[in-house]
């Protein structure tokens, strides 16, 4: 089993609120999602047992939403709205800024293991662009200084 | 976790008595249950279940005025009405807070700064469609926002706001914080209900409305966070004075959030019929064009309204003003965009969007979005070739009012409303295999 | 919709709508959608999502109408008809509409149509001639799915055993993985990815394989999904159909051939969708069962046994060969020293003759059709006899309020009555109760799975009606003579010994007191067992006790596509009264001899009082459940005739063997499990010197000089029996009702059970590659739980051990087995499963163990 004991615990808890099955399908892939960074066959087959819920509709709902990984990534993911409110305030620079710094294209990852760098669509951070999504925090406001230091910290950081 | 550093204009609205979705929204602690409840919340959710009748919340909702504030302005309390009475099977109510139309960031302060207002309302019109399990859909990106809607939940449950037996009236009340995947459609109401039910999230044709036919099969009520947040407003202050804030026929206030290039971006709350040129460049708003550049245009409801020019811009922030200058009040998603900028890049970036939305289950959109996107991005690319622009055109009119979801007609809206407004723009494109402005923002 | 209204208010009138299509006036019941209604009177509106069988999705755009009043297109597949609407389907508007939707369909769609397989019989290459366009206006590289999985320049991708998908000509109709979920319950085809990508694909990890999988390949309307089957061997407009029913189930689920006259050769099959009796599905067996016709290891001359082997004979010689030793026997010890074992797959005429040779000709009662069941009583009004001949609708199922499948494994046995069941679980939820002694796949659709110890099965009938007296849902009248007749007569006893559960028994036992409408269906866990007599009374009882036939149906289904002719036709050693009456009046003489079934000839044989056995279609070495026994028997033969489509262990053993025309090859009638008398015409011409059972029997019948089996007299004489009502009246009393145990031995503890496999029926389609595809040898089927606790992983090879023999079978774990019993399917010769059984046993037991390797 990949997923964790704490990882099952919770998706059973959540799983038991629903009134139908197959909604824990989400719920579940969120959990998963959290825990190892992205989702795959194993993990519908890990979850369809949990939830007693076909693998198939499980990797149906699963490859449906653009949330979830369907790759081992870095371990810092960087998601980058390039919608609409972000690009007007520069997120197509950013993207090409952060390109040059971690020297990937977008879509790939550091030879390091260290960073994935995705664009993204509107993240609902339009009145606070251009932004950037790292793993699950929301990183507002920013500008080529704090997108240095964010990149700086991230890498200093020891888990 | 990180608090939104967005702007609101909390401090104006605490002030004024008409505005009220923001009074507090400057306060960390109005989160907390304490503190909501000692500045008067879960007043009126007691009140409806100490002897309110579910007639007479849904009477009180119809007659505030009070409409759909997730982009179609539907009366909510007519909507409410049309459970039926008399179904044997379970009710359902969904608040949804999925928001992903671009521009669009309003909910998202509610349920970060004042979660419980959105808990109280939800738990209001629950009563009054007689549902005993009610939905919050959060779009799954907006990790914060669940934490602080899930606590915000515990805590309710804890203090007695939910549960059995409800301040001992008997009536009993269960909620679930559901989380989505990333998937913009899935605000889209039926798409939604798909993906509560575990389901792929696409849409369901019409009818069966959800109101009859939703959530599991059974009668379910969508309602935005916003929508649902007003309501314990109106049973504590009357129709009557909800009624009063606004313009004839859109009444209340509306949060917008004001994007792009202004000085001051962020989310404001203020009385339908606001003028929209106040938003942009009054100091307490918008602050003016970031820069001193030149407007070139506004997107006015979100990223599926169509363009307003420059001098179209002194109209009031309601859904009849803005409808009669052919566009939309949507989700009140105000996109600021100055001379700098291409409209073929705009609707580049747009289409894309919609594009890469799309659910996939009906032919015109499915099809009809990809080979748009890729006509878009040729002339961007300086490729376009004569004749392409009446063959958008063509294939919008294919996709509009052809579909099974407003997500076809959202996709091509805002292209027609381009190509209408900006002719001169995309035919240069063509002609010149360029663009006249060349958009090119650069991160501060 | 409108059946549900119809359903719920029997006696009330259904309300209607009236409105105009294209300006004909309709009418319509209410809920009835504009595209049936324009359907009901011959206006066609092009569909590509919709289908008749599934819950409409309005998802391909196709369907557009007009309709007044209404600014945009509607689709009609989901619009209903309301009172004084003005529908136009075919004005300027619509055209435009449907044009623009197969523009779009076509922009990512490849333009390869005489590459493509589906050519010729493709939605879109026919719609887009009538509503498309001429030229494509989209200028782009079309969107290309690939992937390491595909095996060809096509893009095509092996998916299933038998199914090659090629994403790009998917049109995103969704029908195949709509049908497989809503109408088979199956899960092994999705749809993934979003928007434009999105794609049609198997689980991952997995493949399709389910029973019904070639109905995915039949309904897609393009050439996305295809069989190794049919793919690039021919062009359909090559190809002529012959209408024909399926030879592998008893359902008689209509079917097409396709064949090709200059090959002589069926290519393919199809369904004929009849709504009385399968809706459109048919089974994999019924697709690809028919290749055994064209399989080249058909026997295809006579061959004559000399100095123990085999030898290639002519017609004339095998047939002077057999009337030769007949008349030897005949003469030495009497007729009544041969015996007659046919199949019930074969057609009316070829069963009637039989019958007719062994009873006028040898005088003789030693016949039977029942080859793979053991101790069958000889009595047809037996307990089992009257439950067996009760009548059976199929399309009674869409009317029932509660459904009961008693000791069936229903899709391996019933495929068809499952689709069936399913279909009133998604559309009109009736209550739905599967009881069987291990857990099966088609209690999916159950209410409630019960699950009783094997061996009890009298008990767990007897444990429901016992739970409807103690709730006092039943007469009280009628429960007291019940107490009197069963043991154990209290439900706490009764659920002790079958361990079910009380307050389960008794959701059952309300259902069925308070159920208006039922169908009780009992399948081949009684009909195999020793103690059918018994469970059968217990049903008998029960059947008194809530009086369910008269407020629905309860019967013990036919199983074989020719089993319920074989009954009315006398093909059994003591036919139904009514029967035997018609009998006597066409034969001129009706044997006096003592009625034998399969076991008494083979006893018979043992004691040397039967000396020639003629055995047809049938292969009771393999199938019966106690190989020692047959084998023993048919080694003591003096002289054995054996006709089949292929060499078997029958046919080995046989001093003549004759080859048998398959169903495909001449015409032939067929009646179904309700009774319903279907036919099969000639596809093609017998392969080889192959002949039809009843020319077999005529040349020999009239070669022992018998001049009745013209094919005049005969239909005639089949025409008198088919006109009687078999059906054997209900015993007025109450019947006792003991449990039958027996020892288990200390070695050998865990129950095993004969299963056909799913995609196998009988011993013919082991010779259907496709179908080999799916499974090709036997194994072993237990739960996850048992295999874990015996360390046993999927394909070990494992020892299985009973009493009579051991064998070496692959472990398959099963999804849907709980329970410590083993399955082993009987379809397959290399491992004969039926020698781990015993003729005299009730529950069958074995021992498992790990081989070495
Ligand atoms: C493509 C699409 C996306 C939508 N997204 C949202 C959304 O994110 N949030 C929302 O409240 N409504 C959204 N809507 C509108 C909902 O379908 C629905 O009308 C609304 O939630 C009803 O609530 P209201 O009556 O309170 O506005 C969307 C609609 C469409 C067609
Ligand atoms: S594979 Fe065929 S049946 Fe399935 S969705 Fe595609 S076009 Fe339809
Ligand atoms: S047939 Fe009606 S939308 Fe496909």
């Amino acid at each position: 089993m990949i997923l964790t004991e704490k990882s099952i615990a919770e998706i059973k808890e959540k799983a038991v609120h629903y009134p139908v099955k197959k909604s824990a399908i989400l719920p579940a892939l969120t959990v998963a999602y959290r825990q190892v960074g992205h989702v795959d066959e194993v993990i519908y087959k890990e979850i369809s047992k949990i939830i007693d819920v076909p693998t198939l509709e499980i990797a149906e709902a699963a490859t449906f939403y653009t949330m979830f990984p369907k790759k081992p990534r870095g371990k810092y993911l960087l998601q980058v709205c390039n919608n609409i409110s972000c690009a007007l305030r520069g997120s197509d620079s950013m993207i090409a800024h952060l390109e040059n710094k971690l020297d990937i294209k977008l879509g790939e990852t550091t030879e390091d293991n260290m960073f994935t760098l995705i664009g993204v669509e509107c993240l609902g951070s339009c009145s606070t662009a251009p932004m950037i999504q790292v793993n699950l925090d929301y990183h507002e406001n920013l500008d080529k200084k704090k997108v240095d230091s964010l990149i700086d910290e991230l890498k200093a950081k020891k888990d | 976790m990180h608090y939104s550093p967005v702007i609101t204009n909390a401090e104006i609205a605490a002030k004024d008595k008409d505005l009220h979705l923001f009074q507090y929204v400057e306060d960390p602690k109005q989160c907390e249950v304490e503190t909501f409840v000692s500045r008067g919340g879960y007043k009126a959710w007691k009140a409806v279940l100490d002897g309110i009748s579910k007639e007479d919340v849904i009477e009180t909702v119809k007659k505030s005025g009070l409409r759909g504030r997730g982009g179609a302005g539907f009366p909510t309390g007519l909507k409410w009405s049309f459970v039926p009475k008399d179904s044997p099977k379970a009710r359902y109510l969904v608040c949804n807070a999925d928001e992903s139309e671009p521009g669009t960031c309003k909910d998202r302060v509610i349920m970060e700064r004042d979660p419980h207002a959105i808990i109280e309302g939800m738990a209001i019109a629950s009563y009054a469609i007689d549902c005993h399990l009610m939905f919050i859909y959060i779009r799954g990106e907006f990790t914060h926002c669940i934490e602080k809607m899930e606590t915000a939940m515990k805590e309710a449950y804890e203090k007695g706001h939910l549960g059995k037996n409800i301040y001992g009236s008997g009536y009993d009340l269960e909620m679930i914080v559901h989380t989505g995947g990333g998937a913009y459609i899935c605000g889209e109401e039926t798409a939604l209900l798909n993906s509560i039910e575990g389901e792929r999230g696409q849409s369901r044709m019409r009818p069966p409305f959800p109101a009859i036919e939703g959530l599991y099969a059974c009668p379910t009520i969508v309602n935005n966070v916003e929508s649902l947040a007003a309501v314990p407003h109106i049973i504590n202050r009357g129709a009557e004075w909800y009624a009063s804030i606004g313009t004839e026929k859109s009444k209340g206030s509306k949060l917008f959030s004001l994007s792009g290039h202004v000085n001051r971006p962020g989310n404001y709350e203020v009385p339908l019929g606001f003028n929209l040129k106040d938003m942009i460049y009054d100091p307490a708003y918008g602050g003016g064009m970031l820069d001193g550049k030149k407007l070139k245009g506004v997107i006015p409801g979100g990223a599926s309204t169509p363009f307003l020019l420059p001098d179209m811009i002194d109209v009031a922030l309601d859904y009849e003003a803005l409808q009669e200058k052919d566009s939309m009040l949507g989700s009140g998603a105000i996109i600021v965009f100055n001379e700098d900028t291409c409209i073929v890049w705009v609707i580049k970036k747009l289409i894309h969007f919609f594009r890469h939305e799309s659910c996939g289950k009906c032919t015109p959109c499915r099809e009809g979005t990809g080979w748009l996107e890729q006509m878009i991005n040729r002339i961007e690319a300086g490729q376009g070739q004569p004749g392409d622009l009446e063959k958008i055109e063509e294939v919008c009119g294919n996709i509009l009012g052809r579909t099974i979801c407003p997500l076809g007609d959202a996709a091509v809206m805002p292209i027609q409303s381009a190509l209408r407004l900006y002719r001169d723009e995309w035919q240069y494109h063509i002609d010149h295999k360029e663009c006249m402005v060349k958009s090119n923002f650069e991160l501060k | 919709m409108s059946e549900a209204v119809k359903k719920d208010q029997p006696n009330v009138a259904v309300p209607t709508v009236t409105f105009t299509i294209d300006g004909q006036p309709v009418t319509v019941p209410k809920g009835t959608t504009v595209l049936q209604a324009a359907k009901d009177i011959g206006i066609h509106i092009p569909t590509f999502c919709w289908h008749p069988q599934l819950k409409s999705v309005g998802a391909c755009r196709m369907c557009y109408v007009e309709v007044e009043k209404m600014p945009k297109l509607m689709v009609s597949c989901m619009l209903d008809a309301m009172d004084g609407m003005v529908v136009l389907t075919d004005s300027d508007q619509v055209r435009q509409g449907r044009r623009a939707v197969i523009e779009f369909i076509l922009i990512n769609h490849p333009l390869d149509c005489p590459t493509c397989d589906k050519g010729g019989e493709c939605d879109l290459q026919n719609l887009t001639f009538a509503h498309g366009f001429d030229d494509s206006r989209y200028d782009f590289k079309k969107y290309r799915f690939k992937d390491e999985g595909m095996t060809s320049t096509y893009d095509d991708k092996k998916i299933g055993p038998e199914i090659m998908l090629n994403r790009n000509r998917c049109i995103l109709c969704y029908k195949c993985v709509r049908s497989n979920k809503e109408a088979f319950g199956e899960y092994d085809l999705g749809a993934f990815e979003r928007g434009n990508i999105t794609q049609i694909d198997c689980v991952p990890g997995g493949e399709v394989n389910n029973p019904f999988s070639g109905n995915l390949v039949e309904i897609c309307p393009v050439g996305a999904l295809t069989n190794s089957d049919w793919r690039y061997k021919i062009r359909v407009w090559l190809t002529k159909t012959t209408p024909s029913v399926c030879n592998f189930t008893s359902s008689g689920t209509n079917i097409d051939f396709y064949k090709e006259d200059h090959q002589n050769k069926i290519f393919r099959v199809t369904s004929r969708t009849n709504d009385s009796i399968d809706n459109g599905w048919i089974p994999d067996i019924t697709r690809y069962g028919y290749q055994i016709i064209n399989s080249p290891d058909r026997l295809t001359t006579p061959l004559i046994k000399k100095d123990g082997k085999q030898a290639k004979a002519s017609w004339d010689e095998a047939i002077a060969h057999i009337a030769k030793k007949y008349t030897e026997i005949k003469s030495s010890v009497g007729g009544v020293c041969i015996g007659g074992l046919i199949s019930p797959s074969l057609d009316n005429k070829s069963l009637y003759s039989f019958s007719k040779m062994i009873r006028t000709v040898c005088k003789s009662n030693n016949i039977d059709f029942r080859g793979d069941y053991r101790m069958l009583p000889n009595n047809p009004s037996s307990p089992f006899g009257v439950l067996r001949s009760q009548p059976f609708s199929i399309a009674a199922i869409d009317d029932a309020d509660v459904i009961v499948s008693f000791g069936s494994d229903l899709i391996h046995e019933h495929p068809n009555e499952y689709l069936r069941i399913r279909k009133a679980y998604n559309y009109t939820n009736p209550k739905i109760y599967s009881i069987m002694p291990y857990e099966v796949k088609s209690a999916d659709v159950a209410n409630i799975e019960y699950v009783y110890n094997p061996g009890t099965d009298e008990c767990a009938i007897n444990a429901i009606c016992l739970a409807a007296i103690e709730e006092n849902l039943v007469d009280a009248n009628l429960a007291k003579e019940y107490l009197q007749k069963v043991v154990p007569s209290t439900l706490k006893d009764a659920v002790t010994l079958c361990g079910l559960e009380e307050n389960n028994l008794k959701v059952l036992a309300r259902s069925l007191a308070e159920g208006k409408n039922i169908t009780f269906l009992v399948g081949e866990i009684v009909t195999r067992s020793k103690a059918r007599d018994n469970i059968a009374a217990a049903l008998l009882n029960m059947n008194k006790l809530f009086g369910i036939s008269s407020k629905g149906q309860i019967s013990i289904l036919a199983r074989y596509a020719n089993s319920k002719g074989a009954e009315k036709l006398g093909l059994l050693p003591e036919p139904i009264a009514q029967i035997k009456d018609v009998l006597k009046k066409n034969f001129d003489h009706y044997p006096e001899s003592e009625p034998r079934n399969t076991d008494d000839m083979m006893a018979h044989i043992r004691k040397e009082e039967i000396k020639g056995l003629f055995v047809v279609g049938s292969n009771p070495m393999m199938m019966y459940p106690d190989k020692e026994f047959i084998k023993e028997s048919i080694e003591k033969l003096d002289f054995l005739v054996a006709s089949d489509l292929f060499e078997t262990e029958t046919t080995e053993a046989a001093d003549v063997v004759l080859p048998l025309a398959g169903w495909a090859e001449y015409d032939g009638d067929y009646i179904n499990l309700e009774g319903v008398c279907q036919s099969a015409k000639q596809a093609v011409k017998p392969n080889g010197q192959s002949k039809p059972a009843y020319e077999i029997i005529r040349l020999i019948a009239e070669k022992l000089e018998s001049k009745n089996f013209d094919s005049e007299m005969l239909d005639k004489e089949i025409v008198a029996c088919l006109a009687v009502d078999t059906t054997i009246a209900f015993p007025i009393d109450f019947i006792d009702v003991k449990p039958e145990t027996e020892e288990i031995s200390d070695a050998n503890t865990l129950p095993v059970f004969i299963i056909d496999d799913a995609h196998h029926s009988g011993h013919l389609t082991e010779k259907a590659p496709s179908l080999n595809n799916f499974a090709a040898e036997a194994y072993v089927m237990m739960s996850e739980e048992l295999a874990d606790k015996n360390d046993m992983k999927n394909g070990d090879s494992i020892r299985v051990e009973s009493d009579m023999s051991k064998l070496i079978l692959p472990v398959k774990i099963s999804e849907t087995l709980e329970s410590e019993v083993l399955l082993v399917p009987r379809n397959f010769q290399s491992s004969p499963v039926t020698s781990l059984f015993m003729r005299k046993k009730r529950v069958d037991r074995v021992k498992i163990s790990k081989v070495d390797k």
